[in-house]
């Protein structure tokens, strides 16, 4: 399963989460206390969050 | 005097019911949380300091808000596998808790699936509150629909979940049943019931953007209670006449929604989140005691003695060297999955266990990731570079570094990283490059942690995903279980045998 983190598209399985394609994506680690993530319509995600099928995740800083 | 009551009662609901018919406006409350994974205490959220949620608040306000109008509580979903305080007792305390509160009703969400059929039945056998699947074929027990009414108000309740569920749990939790898409059974249901009721909600454990394709394909739907993707709609969202609404994960907010209606159709509505901030002194009783009951069965049943070690178990050295930890592990792991091999993160391993007694609590914390199990097939080529991979930075003793079952490898230490690894050998027989071998690993490097990227690239290159029968069919991934933690699984195991006694076999070798 595709997903885009940021824009950079990561392979997932189904059943994976929002904090797998942060993983996918080399972000989860560094993520910073302050961040949030959010699809593309601006809502705020869980990191335990289901992902689907081309899915647009983005990483936003708590102050932006 | 029960006479009169009998038709005191009737004349109040002929009123109200002429009420509706004669065009008066008439204000209902719909209540939902999704996701709650039995997180009964409050939860830290990302890039927030404060706590939010718990039960005993959650309850309080689901109360408060009651009060003020007719109302429904409906769950979307995934509220009975999660955090121990729901695990070790597979979801019995949270519909303890669901009953006490007086839900309506919930739909099945994939998680439900996570602790098998006859488990699932009992749950549903225990909740005084209908459990809703539309598009779950084979368990019976599972309603399609229910109509509920408030104030004359006919609410028809459709319940969907995501067809993912074969591809997210053991495939034995599914054995037998099929899950429909989602879209053309609500476009059933709400044609049938469209006729029956006042309001159509469909409670839908399917995920935020097909929620958004679900409310753009079936037209007759007035709101979307949705789940899955722990989605924080903040306001209601507008697709058309239809309404969706999610409220984020955990019990850390409430969905609150206000729905205004004259002569049988939705004519306004007011909806948004209420975070739930713990607050001393604003316990609701009853959930506090269930949450206060249950935690005190979670100590004990972490206190809990499973089985015995004869050896001191290694968790110590899982970054450097082969451990009979890390061994332990890793055959529980493969035998499991039915794979060939297994490499896991030695960082994956946090803690040792002294030789005696093994408690429950001593598993959960050499394991304390919620990891589960996941196996997928690797060229012998992937795999010698996931090995290297995995020694290139023992001089660090980062959590990358490899422990195994099923192969025997050595590597010089002191060489060039990335051209470490010598010798591989698989059942016995030099590593075949060219050939697939079925790998088992955690979730965590299967999604490229650590920065191991072989399981990325075979992921990547699998094809479509399909369910067959209940049953996982793809090209790459053998074995997918997200429904079931590692250390429950080696928990398990520990019980099942008693006594103990894993060794270093010369799995891993270093060339000085």
């Amino acid at each position: 399963m595709k997903v885009y983190v940021n824009q950079k598209s990561v392979d997932v399985l189904p059943g994976m989460t929002v904090k797998h394609a942060l993983t996918s994506a080399g972000l989860f680690q560094n993520i910073e206390a302050s961040a949030k993530i959010c699809d593309e319509w601006g809502n705020e995600l869980g990191l335990d969050g289901a992902l689907s099928e081309g899915m647009r995740i983005y990483v936003k800083q708590y102050k932006d | 005097m029960k006479k009169w009551l009998a038709v005191f009662c009737l004349s109040l609901f002929l009123f109200l019911l002429a009420s509706f018919a004669f065009g008066q406006e008439i204000e209902i409350r719909i209540l939902h949380i999704n996701d709650f994974h039995g997180f009964a205490e409050p939860d830290q959220p990302l890039g927030s300091d404060a706590r939010l949620g718990g039960i005993p608040y959650l309850a309080a306000r689901v109360n408060e808000l009651r009060k003020e109008k007719p109302s429904l509580l409906l769950s979307a979903g995934d509220m009975i596998q999660g955090d121990n305080w729901a695990n070790l007792f597979q979801g019995e305390s949270v519909i303890e808790w669901m009953n006490a509160m007086r839900f309506d009703a919930m739909v099945v969400g994939n998680h439900e699936f996570d602790f098998g059929q006859e488990v699932l039945k009992k749950r549903i056998s225990e909740a005084r509150f209908p459990i809703l699947g539309a598009n779950v074929e084979g368990l019976a027990v599972l309603k399609p629909y229910v109509i509920e009414e408030l104030k004359g108000v006919r609410i028809a309740l459709i319940g969907v979940v995501t067809q993912d569920v074969p591809l997210s749990t053991h495939p034995r939790n599914v054995a037998g049943l099929r899950f429909a898409d989602p879209v053309k059974t609500a476009e059933r249901y709400v044609g049938e019931l469209r006729k029956k009721a006042d309001v159509v909600v469909v409670l839908s454990h399917i995920g935020f953007p097909a929620d958004r394709v679900l409310a753009e394909k079936v037209k007759g739907i007035d709101v979307i209670i949705g789940g899955h993707s722990h989605t924080k709609v903040t306001k209601p969202v507008s697709v058309g006449k239809t309404l969706i609404v999610q409220a984020w994960e955990h019990g850390k907010a409430l969905g609150v929604l206000d729905l205004v209606l004259k002569d049988g159709k939705v004519i306004g509505f007011e909806g948004h989140l209420e975070e739930i901030r713990p607050k001393e002194g604003r316990e609701e009783r009853a959930s506090l005691a269930i949450l206060k009951k249950y935690k005190e069965r979670v100590d004990a049943v972490l206190s809990e003695r499973i089985g015995e070690t004869e050896v001191d178990l290694d968790g110590e050295n899982v970054r450097t060297r082969e451990t009979n930890l890390g061994n332990f592990i890793s055959d529980i792991m493969r035998q499991a999955s039915g794979a060939d091999v297994t490499l896991i993160n030695g960082g994956s391993i946090r803690n040792s266990i002294k030789k005696g007694e093994v408690r429950m609590k001593d598993v959960y914390s050499v394991l304390p990731f919620n990891n589960y199990i996941v196996a997928i097939r690797l060229t012998g080529r992937q795999l010698k570079e996931a090995l290297e991979h995995g020694v290139s930075a023992v001089e660090e003793r980062e959590g990358r570094f490899p422990q195994v079952s099923g192969l025997l490898f050595n590597y010089s230490p002191s060489s060039e990283r990335g051209s470490r690894i010598r010798e591989i050998s698989v059942a016995g027989r030099p590593i075949d490059l060219d050939r697939e071998y079925t790998v088992a690993t955690n979730d965590f490097l299967a999604a490229g942690g650590d920065g191991y990227r072989a399981f990325g690239e075979a992921i990547e290159s699998s094809g479509d995903f399909s369910a067959v029968g209940g049953m996982m069919k793809r090209e790459k991934v053998v074995y997918s279980d997200s429904g079931r933690w590692l250390r429950d699984v080696v928990a398990e195991v520990i019980k099942e045998r008693k006594r103990i006694a894993p060794r270093t076999e010369g799995r891993i070798a270093e060339i000085r």
